[in-house]
C-alpha cells in the first residue's frame, strides 16, 4: 500500500556530520509548499476503511495525472479516533474528518485544485463554528503532544520522514559526545517515570542494570499492552516505530547492552509489520548494527511476538516468554534488572517510556522537568474511551485535571447522560467518582485516592453502567488471565468472582461485602506478582465510592443502573401502549403478544432481557419500562 | 438431538450402521480439512518455517519455540500433533513442554479452527457500550458459544480482550474486517455470504 524506502542508501551513516548531511539532502528534496495529503492509517482508522480512502486518492490522482503536484502520505494514528478517517492536507493543515472514498473526487477537485474548503467535512464545535486547522480543534489544542504529535507527519514505512523531523539526532549526539554514565544521569535528572504503569524511575532502573555484574545485558521494549481499552502503545509502535527504536539504542548504549528485544503482542499485526520495516531501514542506514555512527558501539534488535496472555506483560513473565517458556512471573527477591533473561541483567521499559528518551536527550532534562508536576515530569498518553464523546488518544501534561480531560478534551458524556465514574489503570486500577474530577492527574495523586495511572487506559462510565457489574467484569478478566502459579491469586480472585456473580444474580447475602474485603486483603498481601496484588483494586475502589449500589443489589435485589439481567425486567405500560406491534415484531424470542391497537404484554418466562423492545418503542409512546427491584430504572437524557 | 447430537442409533447395535453414522457426522469436517489441504493451507513437517534466527541459535534454540508455534498456528489455523512432534525434535524441547506452552497461551489451538474467525471484543470500553448484548446476538445467530466451532468447520467464535478500536465499540471482527454494533440481520447476511463464498470456491 505504501511506497518502500525511496532513497536507497548505498553507504551507512558513518558519523554525526554524515547524518546531518543526509538530513539536509532529504529536506532539500522536499518542497514544503507542495500539496501533501496525509491519511491516518492506524488500526482504528483502518477499521473505518482508511485504506479505501487512500486507494481512492491514489487512483484519482493517477487518473488526473497529478502525481507531480500532490504527495500522498499514509501516516500513523492521529488520535482523534471518534472522527476517523482523518485526512490532513498540508501545507495549510486543512483537517477533514470522517472522510469516505466517495468524498475523494470532491476533495481533489475543490480543495487540491481550487483551494476551496469543503465545509461539511470540517470539525464543528458546539456553537456550530467550523474549524479548519487540526491544531485549532479543541480536542488537540488542549493537549501537549510532545511524544505522539509526530505521528501525523511520519509514514512509518519511510525512515526519511523521521529523519526529516530530526530523527536520530539524539542518538548521534549521545554517541558522539556523551559517556554512558552521563546518559544515565540525564535520564535520572529528568525523572522519567515508567509509563507502563509502575511509575518507577527509568534512570534508576538503568543505573541498576548498568551496575549489575555481567558482561552480557539486555534492553527490552514491553509492547505487550494488555489492559483492555488501552491502545496508546500500539499507535506509537504502528505510527512512529523509529522513535521507540532510537530510545532503545540510546538505552542500550547507556546500560552497556548490545542486544535489544521488542516483545509485542501478536494481536497487533500492523505494529509488527511496521516494526520489521523500520528495523530493516534502520539497519540499512547503520543506526542498528556494528560500529553505529562510527562510535564503536554495536547493537541489534530482535522482535518476539506474544501469544495471547495478559500476564506475560509482567516483566519477569515477559522475560520467561522470551526464553520460550510459559509466561509465569517469579518472585522478585532479585530484580530483573540484575537477573532477567537467562539470568542476565535486563532492563525493561514501556513503549512510551522509550519513545520519550530521545526527546530528553535532545532537549535536556530541564526541559522535560518543566512540564508536568514536581514528582511526575513530562506528559502521559491516555486512551480516552467508553461513554465519552471524543473517543481517542490524548497526550496531556501531568497535573491536568480529570475534568479537563473528560469534558474539555473529551467533550463530555454523549446522549446528555450523567457522568458516574472514570476507571483508570486497567484491571489493576480503580474507579473515581465525580467528587474526584478535580484532582490533578499524576502518578502519586491517582495512587493516593485509590486508583493508579496504569498504562493509560481511561474509561468513562455514565449512569447506565453498573459499578458492581464493572467489578465483576474485571474479576472475570483476571480469573481468566491469572497464570495459576500462586494460591492467593488463583483461588482468592476466583472466590471474589463467585461472590460477585452471586450478588449480580440477586443472591447476595449479608456479610458478603465483609467477606470480599477480607479476601481482598489476603490477595493483596500474599500474591506473587502485581496481577494478583492489584486484582482486588476494582472491587475495593467500587466498594469505597459506590457501596450503596452493592447494598441495593444485596438487600433490595435492585440494580440501580438497570444492567444486571437477573435483577431487571421489562414490562409494557398498558396505559401508554397503542398496540402498534413494533416491539412484537422485533422481539428475537417472540416473548411479546397482543392484538393490533390493543396493549401488548411481555411473557416474563420467555424474555431474555435483551432490551430490544425498549429500543424500538416509538418515543412518543414510551410504553416500555425497565424495572429493577420493583421500581422503574430512571435514566436521564436521550435513550 | 435438541442439545446438538447429530444422530442416534437403536439397540442392538449394528457395526455397519454405527460406522455409517460416524462417517455422516464427520463428513463435513473431513471435507473441510481435505479442502484446506487442497488449497495448500495446511503444512506439516519440514515445510514448517523454523523461525530461529542465527544469533539466538547458539543461545537457546528453545527460545524460538513460541515464535515457531505462532507460525504454525498462522498457517494451519491450529497446531497439528505431527507438527508438534517435529518441532520437539528440531528444537530439542520435550513434547510435554510444548503442550504446556500451547495450552497456556490463547493464540494456540490444538483443534482445527473454523475457516473464519469471529472475534467479539469484550474490552472494558466495549463492555461499557453493551458488548455482552452483541455477543448474545452472535451466539444466537451462529448457535455456538465462545470457544466453539460450528459443525461445518466454517466459523469459530472467540472473545478477545481488546481490539483497540474503542471508537467503534461495541466492535467485532470477522477475519480481518471490523464491524461496529451490527444488527442480527446484518450478522445473518455476513455469515451466509461467507458460507456461500466457500461453496463457490
Amino acid at each position: 500500500m505504501v511506497a518502500g524506502n525511496p532513497l536507497k542508501v548505498a553507504v551507512k551513516v558513518k558519523s554525526r556530520e554524515d547524518l546531518e548531511k543526509i538530513r539536509k539532502d532529504i529536506l532539500e528534496k522536499r518542497d514544503s509548499a507542495k500539496l501533501t495529503v496525509t491519511i491516518c492509517s492506524g488500526t482504528g482508522c483502518r477499521a473505518y476503511g482508511s485504506e479505501n480512502v487512500y486507494d481512492a486518492f491514489n487512483d484519482e490522482i493517477a487518473k488526473q495525472g497529478l502525481e507531480d503536484k500532490v504527495t500522498m502520505r499514509s501516516t500513523g494514528c492521529h488520535g482523534f479516533c471518534e472522527r476517523g478517517t482523518i485526512v490532513v492536507i498540508f501545507p495549510e493543515e486543512i483537517c477533514y474528518l470522517r472522510v469516505k472514498p466517495e468524498d475523494v473526487p470532491e476533495i481533489i477537485s475543490e480543495t487540491l485544485l481550487n483551494g476551496k474548503i469543503i465545509d461539511r467535512l470540517l470539525y464543528e464545535d458546539e456553537n456550530g463554528q467550523k474549524l479548519t486547522h487540526e491544531s485549532d480543534i479543541p480536542f488537540y489544542k488542549l493537549q501537549n503532544r510532545i511524544v505522539f504529535g509526530n505521528n501525523k507527519f511520519v509514514d512509518p514505512k519511510n525512515i526519511e520522514d523521521y529523519l526529516a523531523l530530526g530523527g536520530y539526532s539524539a542518538l548521534s549526539k549521545v554517541l558522539s559526545g556523551m559517556t554512558p554514565e552521563q546518559v544515565v544521569e540525564e535520564v535520572k535528572k529528568a525523572n522519567l517515570r515508567g509509563r507502563g504503569g509502575g511509575g518507577f524511575s527509568a534512570g534508576v532502573k538503568w543505573e541498576t542494570t548498568r551496575n549489575a555484574p555481567g558482561n552480557i545485558k539486555y534492553v527490552i521494549v514491553n509492547a505487550d499492552e494488555g489492559d483492555p481499552g488501552a491502545y496508546m502503545d500500539r499507535s506509537l509502535l504502528e505510527g512512529n516505530p523509529h522513535s521507540v527504536l532510537e530510545g532503545l539504542i540510546i538505552g542500550g548504549y547507556a546500560i552497556g547492552a548490545n542486544q535489544g528485544y521488542v516483545y509485542v503482542r501478536q494481536e497487533y499485526p500492523l505494529a509488527v509489520e511496521n516494526l520489521y520495516v523500520a528495523l530493516e531501514q534502520a539497519r540499512e542506514y547503520g543506526f542498528i548494527g556494528t560500529d553505529i555512527l562510527g562510535s564503536g558501539f554495536d547493537f541489534d534488535v530482535m522482535v518476539h511476538k506474544g501469544a495471547g496472555a495478559f500476564v506475560s506483560g509482567e516483566s519477569s513473565a515477559l522475560m520467561s516468554a522470551i526464553e520460550g517458556n510459559v509466561g509465569e512471573p517469579r518472585p522478585k527477591y532479585i530484580r530483573t534488572a540484575v537477573s532477567g533473561i537467562w539470568e542476565r541483567p535486563s532492563n525493561l521499559n514501556n513503549v512510551e517510556t522509550w519513545a520519550t528518551v530521545p526527546l530528553i536527550l535532545d532537549k535536556g532534562a530541564d526541559w522535560f522537568k518543566s512540564i508536568g508536576t514536581e514528582n511526575s515530569s513530562g506528559t502521559k498518553i491516555f486512551s480516552l474511551v467508553g461513554k465519552v464523546n471524543n473517543t481517542g488518544l490524548v497526550e496531556v501534561p501531568m497535573g491536568i485535571t480529570l475534568r479537563e480531560i473528560i469534558y474539555d478534551i473529551g467533550g463530555g458524556i454523549p446522549g446528555g447522560k450523567k457522568f458516574k465514574a472514570v476507571q483508570t489503570g486497567g484491571p489493576s486500577g480503580g474507579v473515581l467518582p465525580e467528587s474526584m474530577l478535580d484532582i490533578k492527574v499524576d502518578f502519586d495523586e491517582l495512587s493516593r485516592i485509590g486508583s493508579m495511572m496504569g498504562s493509560g487506559g481511561m474509561i468513562v462510565m455514565d449512569e447506565t453502567t453498573c459499578m458492581v457489574d464493572v467489578a465483576r467484569y474485571f474479576l472475570d478478566f483476571l480469573t481468566d488471565e491469572s497464570c495459576g502459579k500462586c494460591t492467593p491469586c488463583r483461588e482468592g480472585v476466583h472466590l471474589m468472582l463467585k461472590i460477585l456473580n452471586r450478588i449480580c444474580a440477586g443472591n447476595g447475602e449479608e456479610g458478603d461485602l465483609e467477606k470480599l474485603e477480607e479476601i481482598a486483603d489476603t490477595v493483596q498481601t500474599a500474591a506473587l506478582c502485581a496481577l494478583g496484588q492489584t486484582a482486588p483494586n476494582p472491587v475495593l475502589s467500587t466498594l469505597k465510592y459506590f457501596r450503596d449500589e452493592y447494598l441495593a443489589h444485596i438487600r433490595d435485589k435492585r440494580c440501580p443502573a438497570g444492567v444486571c439481567k437477573n435483577l431487571i425486567s421489562y414490562s409494557i405500560d398498558s396505559a401508554k401502549c397503542k398496540g402498534c406491534g413494533i416491539c412484537l415484531r422485533n422481539c428475537p424470542v417472540e416473548a411479546i403478544s397482543g392484538e393490533k391497537q390493543k396493549p401488548h404484554t411481555i411473557n416474563q418466562a420467555k424474555c431474555t432481557k435483551c432490551g430490544t423492545c425498549l429500543e424500538v418503542c416509538p418515543e412518543n409512546f414510551g410504553a416500555v419500562i425497565k424495572l429493577s427491584g420493583g421500581k422503574p430504572v430512571e435514566i436521564a437524557g436521550a435513550r | 438431538m435438541r442439545e446438538g447430537a447429530v444422530d442416534y442409533i437403536v439397540k442392538p447395535y449394528n457395526l455397519n450402521v454405527l460406522e455409517e453414522s460416524i462417517q455422516k457426522a464427520l463428513g463435513p469436517v473431513q471435507a473441510e480439512i481435505k479442502a484446506r489441504k487442497d488449497e495448500d493451507k495446511i503444512i506439516t513437517g519440514p515445510d514448517i518455517p523454523l523461525s530461529v534466527p542465527e544469533n539466538i541459535r547458539s543461545e537457546s534454540s528453545s527460545s524460538a519455540l513460541i515464535q515457531t508455534l505462532l507460525a504454525i498456528q498462522a498457517q494451519n489455523n491450529y497446531l497439528p500433533e505431527d507438527a508438534l512432534i517435529w518441532v520437539s525434535r528440531q528444537l530439542a524441547v520435550p513434547l510435554t513442554r510444548i503442550y504446556n506452552v500451547a495450552t497456556f497461551y490463547k493464540a494456540f489451538s490444538l483443534k482445527p479452527q473454523g475457516r473464519h474467525l469471529v472475534s467479539v471484543c469484550m474490552g472494558t470500553a466495549c463492555h461499557v457500550r453493551e458488548a455482552p448484548r452483541l455477543l448474545d446476538k452472535v451466539t444466537d445467530t451462529l448457535q455456538i458459544s465462545p470457544g466453539e466451532t460450528t459443525r461445518d468447520l466454517q466459523f469459530s467464535l472467540t472473545t478477545v480482550n481488546c481490539l483497540g478500536c474503542c471508537a467503534l465499540g461495541p466492535v467485532m471482527m470477522i477475519d480481518d474486517k471490523y464491524y461496529s454494533n451490527p444488527s442480527i440481520e446484518e450478522l445473518k447476511g455476513l455469515f451466509e455470504s461467507l458460507r456461500l463464498e466457500k461453496e463457490a470456491v
